[in-house]
């Protein structure tokens, strides 16, 4: 069994690794962390924008934390070169480390786009800590916002804009809001929503140009009046950091997406080199199809199974459910699956009175995709994105309930009862064991 | 070792609700039914009814979903929310495919079935023992009751 193992990033899969093999092995291993920033959690950053938390609470370890767990920690170093064959890594000061076994769990980045301008100052991204720092510093009361993008992410950071009580402009290239998220029947329902909780939403907008002036950004806009903003936040898109692994000896993918190519138990074509996250193209448990998800679940679990299989366990996994949840203004919206299928069978319904929306996708007898919205102090809406989850991910047979739920796409909650969805889901577990309580470095819950 | 957890018998349910009004008292402090955790579904036209709350399951779903580590096991074996630790982010609500994650709109929270700390306020409500809090192996409690209470409505295409 490999007694030193290397994990290159300190994210959401990276720590999940570290913490299986400990769970695992009790210590008895070598840990290596390689890890450009901190560990923390990406997933609250927008909870520290809008000052419901410390930034100390985003830290998912600390140093102390660390050596608790016996992890030999390379904070600040990241990664160069990977020479799989001769089992080396090379950090960015020239330091060789050589390991038994390699996690590449480097995650992915920020992009903006290639205009004039988007690297001036006052122009952010909200994805790292840091990032996240300088925006906490320049959205101020009555300043004006504008997010260029209205995808996952810069609706992850609304609320928190909102709560510092800047004022909010959204620029959309695209003809609608989230159009990778949920379809346009749920994204007219949520602009709607946010046009009435005072966002300004411009969709179909291409920025051309940002200019800085007496201390201001000017938005030109291709065909339209130009945008004046104090801060802007470029919400374009995220690229996995990959680069670093050209002529690794690892296969990647040439496929839209790209991405490690890896096995059912997340090894790269180096059996010794493990990818997690962003950067591993693992298997979509619905379509079967191997792409990279770029989700915090998909992440967490990634990272779980490799650290049991370092730890010498043999986890096979079935794949990942893309899913994805936001809460704008107190309407909760969220989708599963494969919710975007022309071959598929689609029921929907809106309550337009009340928000509401449901959005079934079926392939045969099974729910293969779901797309729900609906305000997030109605009890339905939370039970529901449960049962969506479940009955996706389950895949259990709908055949006899398709003609209520046809007619009914609000009611699923007998279908999923009477379908024995619980007997179904009961055995599974992603590790073959029952999971572990965390177990959260004391240090990093007190501080 | 076989810990306690809720079983539930629910051709023994009369739909009294008490459950969801005792559960809600726990849950918040106030008698609300619309906060409660255990959910009493109702079947065949509200003559018959299946309590249904978390199962307490293996892999627990909401807890290694949770970013920030507010989801433990607490003393009773119960999948418990950490308030403080919890930013609300509702990660919990789309891992649980159960869906017995349940948010807070007021405390912008999670929260869940914590089994009471040990002593299940539901359990102890329950006039028709629907609801009894013993050793056994969780199970899927009312999957067969539900087939069965909706075949037939299924079958006219009424349901």
């Amino acid at each position: 069994m490999a007694a030193r193992h290397l994990i290159v990033g300190g994210g959401t899969a990276g720590i999940n690794a570290i913490r299986t093999i400990r769970e695992e092995d009790g210590g008895a291993s070598e840990i290596t962390l390689v890890s450009a920033e901190r560990p923390y959690s990406r997933m609250v950053l927008p909870y520290y924008l809008g000052k419901q938390i410390a930034e100390s609470h985003v830290y998912t370890a600390t140093p102390a934390s660390l050596a608790a767990w016996k992890v030999k920690a390379l904070l600040g170093r990241r990664a160069a070169r990977l020479d799989a064959a001769a089992a080396t890594l090379t950090l960015d000061d020239g330091a060789n480390v050589p390991y038994d076994d390699c996690l590449i769990a480097t995650g992915s980045r920020a992009v903006k786009p290639a205009i004039p301008g988007a690297d001036g100052p006052g122009v952010h991204c909200f994805w790292t800590l840091e990032e996240a720092q300088r925006v906490v510093a320049g959205v101020t009361p009555g300043s004006r916002v504008v997010m260029v993008g209205a995808g996952f992410i810069a609706f992850t950071i609304l609320n928190a804009i909102l709560a510092r009580e800047a004022k909010l402009t959204i620029l959309e290239i695209a003809p609608r809001i989230l159009p990778r998220m949920v379809d346009a029947e749920c994204a007219g329902l949520v602009s709607r929503w946010l046009t009435r909780h005072g966002v300004t939403l411009r969709p179909g907008v291409t920025v051309t140009r940002i200019e800085e002036a007496r201390g201001k950004r000017r938005l030109h806009l291709k065909g339209g009046e130009p945008v004046t903003a104090d801060v802007v936040i470029m919400a374009t898109g995220i690229r996995p950091n990959l680069e670093w692994l050209e002529g690794s000896g690892l296969e990647l993918s040439g496929e839209p997406g790209g991405g490690v190519l890896v096995d059912d138990h997340l090894r790269s074509s180096v059996r010794t080199v493990y990818a997690a996250g962003d950067v591993a193209r693992g298997r979509n448990v619905v379509s079967g199809a191997h792409e990279v998800h770029a989700i915090e679940p998909t992440a967490q679990e990634h990272g779980r199974v490799v650290g049991a299989n370092m730890a010498g366990r043999d986890v096979a996994y079935p794949g990942s459910l893309v899913m994805n949840i936001v809460e704008v203004c107190h309407l909760d919206v969220a989708s599963f699956g494969q919710w975007e299928d022309e071959g598929a069978e689609v029921f929907s319904a809106v309550r337009p009175e009340r928000s509401q929306y449901r959005k079934l996708l079926f392939r045969g007898g099974r729910l293969t995709g779901a797309i729900i919205g609906g305000p997030s102090n109605d009890m339905w809406t939370t039970n529901d994105v449960g049962m969506l989850k479940g009955l996706v991910y389950a895949g259990v047979d709908l055949s006899a309930w398709k003609a209520h739920l046809a007619r009914h796409p609000f009611d699923i909650k007998p279908a999923f009862l009477a379908t024995r969805t619980v007997t179904s889901l009961l055995p599974r577990t992603i590790l073959g064991r029952p999971s572990h309580s965390p177990e959260l470095p004391t240090s990093v819950v007190v501080t | 070792m076989t810990v306690n957890v809720l079983v539930f018998h629910p051709d023994r349910c009369t739909g009294c609700l008490r459950c969801e009004l005792y559960c809600s008292y726990m849950q918040t402090g106030a008698f609300q039914p619309a906060k409660s955790v255990i959910r009493v579904a109702p079947m065949e036209g509200y003559t018959s009814y299946a309590p249904y709350t978390c199962t307490q399951c293996a892999e627990g779903w909401c807890m290694t979903a949770c970013p920030v580590g507010a989801i433990h096991i607490n003393a009773a074996s119960a999948k418990d929310v950490i308030d403080d630790r919890c930013v609300g982010c509702k990660l919990c609500t789309i891992a649980c495919p159960y869906g017995t994650m349940f948010y807070d709109a007021d405390s912008q929270k999670a929260y869940k079935c914590d089994l009471c700390g040990g002593r299940p306020a539901c359990a102890e409500a329950c006039p028709t023992q629907a609801i009894v809090f013993e050793a056994a192996t969780t199970a899927d409690w009312v999957g067969d009751f539900a087939a069965d209470r909706t075949a037939r409505v299924l079958a006219q295409g009424a349901a």
